[in-house]
């Protein structure tokens, strides 16, 4: 390339490079059952934000497992509940990216 | 900025920062068993479920890497007690063999263990919170985006007769398995190099039900019988999945679970009546749908970067 950084590991190959694309991480928690949060970066501001949810525990033979709603406003994740309906335990992961 | 580090790409993405968190490779997770594919009966495409393991402090980010890229494949749980993670798969198929490998990022502070000696570390103002080490394999994507699997997951369609088809109906109105039932996006690089990282939050119960009335009847009962109505009903449980082929992710269905339901009401009264009564076994998860159908992010990256 003409310009931008390459990082080289120490046997000579290539690491990471500015021609490479990732994500941020931002923020990683745990929502309990039927609980509700809501988190503000702003650090993001102008970044694309993405939440990326995973179940904790096994899907019951017995019940409806809902996952939690997560709505992105802004620099604000919000987790909880759909309305009139439970939720289960999950993890949440933040992710960004310019 | 008046002082730190950002590295810009040729996008002019920020993809290094001293503010904001990279996610570097932990290492891949430990499969631990299997288990033995139970749950696979009433003709499904099966499913078995791998387990992983992995210690760390952090909460890792993981991706899979199928080791057979004609099956379906979902984190299916992830949990954790104290730093030791686990995490259920859940693969489409009933064999044991081909397990796919999965793959842990977790943020700079949190990779430990490198040999490497040469690289570029950016911390935080602070001075002691990493967040960007070259030394431990920096997350870098080759795609993604955002798809749901098809609302439903039964090849030909969901069953459009839900209260009961006489006793006897022959005809076969849907198909318990999977495999045409999936949405699509396009995706580039080598497809057999390709893991991906999605959320599998969609899950949903169809069933085949059969009722009607049937009788019993005894010799010494002269041609009389004693009426029954029965109910026998079949149901499958499916969980999202997704599989990576040449050129396209797809968001699908595997079937997870299935069972069964039998009920019977008995007669009672009349010249050949019975004492009346009922018997049942067995339930259904909950009413047939489709739930937490919803859009969600997924990435792509190579794994050949992460050895």
């Amino acid at each position: 390339m003409s310009h931008g950084l390459n990082i080289y590991k120490a046997d000579g190959s290539l690491g990471f490079s500015t021609l490479d694309i990732t994500w941020m991480q931002i923020d990683q928690f745990t929502v309990a059952a039927n609980a509700s949060v809501s988190n503000s970066y702003p650090e993001v501001t102008g970044m694309t934000v993405i939440a990326q949810i995973q179940m904790i525990n096994d899907p019951p033979e017995s019940q409806e497992a809902y996952a939690p709603e997560v709505t992105i406003s802004g620099t604000t994740v919000s987790v909880a509940p759909y309305t009139g309906k439970t939720s289960e335990q999950v993890i949440i992961m933040v992710l960004a990216q310019d | 900025m008046s002082y730190g580090f950002s590295a810009i790409n040729t996008s002019g993405q920020v993809i290094i920062s001293d503010e904001m968190e990279n996610l570097h490779f932990l290492g891949k997770a430990t499969l631990t068993g299997n288990d033995g594919g139970s749950d696979n009966v009433y003709g499904s495409d099966g499913r078995i479920i791998f387990t992983y393991t992995i210690t760390t402090s952090a909460t890792p980010l993981v991706f899979i890497k199928p080791a057979d890229y004609n099956r379906w494949h979902a984190v299916m749980t992830q949990s954790n007690s104290g730093s030791n993670w686990t995490f259920d798969v859940i693969v489409s198929g009933t064999s044991s063999s081909n397990p796919p490998e999965l793959f842990c990022f977790v943020n700079a502070n949190n990779a430990t263990g490198t040999s490497e000696t040469h690289g570029l570390v950016v911390w935080k103002a602070d001075g002691t919170t990493r967040t960007f080490d070259s030394r431990y394999n920096p997350l870098a994507i080759s795609g993604g985006g955002n798809l749901a699997p098809a609302t439903c997951p039964c090849n030909d369609g969901c069953p459009t007769t839900t209260s009961g088809h006489p006793w006897n109906y022959n005809t076969l109105d849907h198909d318990f398995g999977t495999s045409n039932q999936y949405n699509s996006q396009a995706i580039s690089g080598t497809y057999t190099n390709l893991m991906f990282s999605a959320p599998s939050l969609a899950q949903a119960v169809y069933k085949r039900q059969a009722e009607g009335y049937k009788c019993s009847s005894h010799p010494s009962w002269q041609g009389g019988c004693q009426q029954h109505w029965s109910t026998a009903m079949w149901w499958m449980m499916y969980r999202n999945g997704f599989r990576i082929r040449n050129g396209y992710f797809d968001a699908g269905w595997i079937t997870y679970a299935s069972g069964y339901s039998f009920s019977s009401n008995h007669e009672s009264g009349g010249w050949f009546g019975g004492g009346g009564g009922g018997y049942s076994t067995g339930s259904m998860p909950y009413t047939a749908k489709t739930i937490n159908q919803t859009s969600n992010a997924y990435m792509t990256a190579d794994s050949t970067r992460y050895g």
